[in-house]
């Protein structure tokens, strides 16, 4: 028996009908059709899957749709601000860190997430804080060297959490 | 398909309505909290075995009860079951009175997980890996289960059986977690094949208290080298009464190999985990005495 689950997906209200074992991951990609989460492993490994709920970045593939119920998620497809892109999302391209680009999505959330908590990591929590993010290219130093300069202010000032879920 | 049922009661009362009204012949009930091992688990199943014949699964969903909060009262920290294992680790009481927990914790998955799992999922797991059991153990906490007519207290070192087993009964659940405050120093040790995101190959627990330099008060836990976390009687009779040398602790260490049956699986082989046991008791020992090195 399916039921409907209420969501404020990218600061939109909506409605989406979740089996009682649908994920996260499978009502945001297969009912409300947002790719940007990735179906990597399925299993809470790989982190492509990545979004924000409620503030805090979590593994979609990891949370049962059902208990989401009423919660905030954020997308990659709700970060940019019209054109602009959000300051995370400019550092990754002029830093080259997608190659084939299959992780990068999650990466962008758990690094939007871990800045809005934590503005002025040091490198070796950079390094903690996606460490839960796999990218098979093997491309880390870069995104470490993308989140470093976006921390140092290169791509200006970074939106507070109400900002990016607006 | 097998079929699944989703219910997230709001109160106690609700909950054990709900548990009246299963069908406990028929449907198997899986209490979820965090569902950071359930939901993969659940994937796999859906994606890998045929699931024609199985009984349906409830789905009961602990996240509404309001078992998240953490409470310090007479020298006792209370910590509820639903509590996110990163909310633990940021709490104020539980930085500033059990640094030990936020060590532990630390060293658990990663970020993202620890957003969405719980301790008392993590408990109920009865993982032999488990990484917060030992700290547990070591710390003397108390379990509180809670069913329909009453409620009991579980010692922690008591509770686990088996991998995935516990003395928790079918309609009994897990509320809050409550540790005692003492003045002794307790640590945490992990190996893992990485930093993150891994499970403990070998982990370690000691809680020491020390007079006049003497070792008054020991306990020793030890993971992943059994059926269960282990509590390491044997170290901690080697300890007792001593003073804490490092050369009284590499002796006391390598009586973990009489306590501890590990083996060969696919994180580490039974020779690595009886090489590498003693290392990791003797550095939590170490740090919870308070000696430097290592």
């Amino acid at each position: 028996m399916s039921e409907i689950l209420n969501l404020y997906v990218n600061g939109t209200k909506m409605q989406a009908i979740a089996k009682p074992e649908s994920t996260l991951l499978e009502v945001l990609r297969d009912e409300l059709h947002l790719v940007s989460p990735k179906c990597g492993c399925n299993h809470g490994d790989c982190g492509a899957c990545t979004v924000i709920l409620d503030g805090k970045a979590v593994k979609s593939c990891t949370v049962l749709a059902l208990t989401a119920e009423g919660k905030k998620v954020v997308t990659v497809e709700g970060l940019s601000n019209g054109s602009e892109l959000h300051p995370v999302q400019q550092a990754f391209i002029k830093y080259g860190a997608p190659q084939c680009g299959y992780c990068t999505p999650g990466m962008v959330m758990a690094t939007v997430a871990f800045l809005l908590d934590n503005p002025t990591p040091k490198e070796e929590e950079i390094k903690d804080a996606l460490s839960g993010n796999l990218c098979r290219c093997g491309g880390y130093k870069e995104y470490v060297k993308a989140v470093s300069a976006v921390v140092s202010g290169e791509f200006g000032r970074l939106p507070e959490g109400s900002e990016i879920n607006a | 398909m097998r079929k699944y049922k989703f219910e997230a009661p709001q109160s106690f009362e609700e909950l054990f309505e709900i548990m009246h009204r299963a069908n406990f012949e028929k449907d198997e009930i899986k209490f979820v909290a965090g569902g950071t091992d359930f939901v993969p688990r659940l994937n796999f199943e859906l994606n890998m075995i045929p699931s024609e014949q199985k009984q349906p699964l409830q789905i009961m969903y602990l996240g509404c009860l309001g078992i998240d909060s953490i409470i310090e009262k007479d020298g006792i920290i209370s910590i509820g079951a639903c509590c996110k294992l990163n909310d633990i680790m940021k709490n104020p009481v539980i930085c500033e009175k059990l640094p030990v927990l936020v060590e532990t914790i630390s060293q658990m998955a990663g970020l993202t997980i620890r957003n969405t799992g719980t301790i008392g999922g993590n408990i109920m797991n009865a993982s032999p890996a488990n990484d917060s059991i030992p700290t547990f153990i070591v710390l003397d906490a108390n379990f509180i289960l809670k069913s329909e007519k009453k409620e009991r207290t579980v010692k922690a070192s008591e509770f686990f059986t088996g991998p995935g087993k516990t003395v928790a009964k079918p309609d009994e659940v897990l509320t809050r977690i409550e540790i005692n405050l003492k003045k002794g120093h307790a640590s945490f040790k992990k190996l893992g094949r990485r930093q993150a995101e891994t499970l403990s190959v070998v982990n370690a627990a000691a809680y020491v208290e020390q007079e006049n330099s003497v070792c008054k008060t020991v306990r020793v836990a030890v993971g992943s080298v059994g059926p269960t976390v282990i509590r390491c009687e044997r170290v901690e009779v080697a300890l007792r009464g001593k003073k804490l040398t490092e050369d009284v602790i590499k002796t006391a260490s390598l009586k973990v190999l009489n306590e501890i049956n590990p083996i060969d699986d696919l994180r580490a082989s039974a020779w690595y985990r009886n090489k590498t046991a003693p290392v990791m008791v003797s550095r939590a020992i170490k740090a919870a005495a308070g000696i430097r090195g290592e």
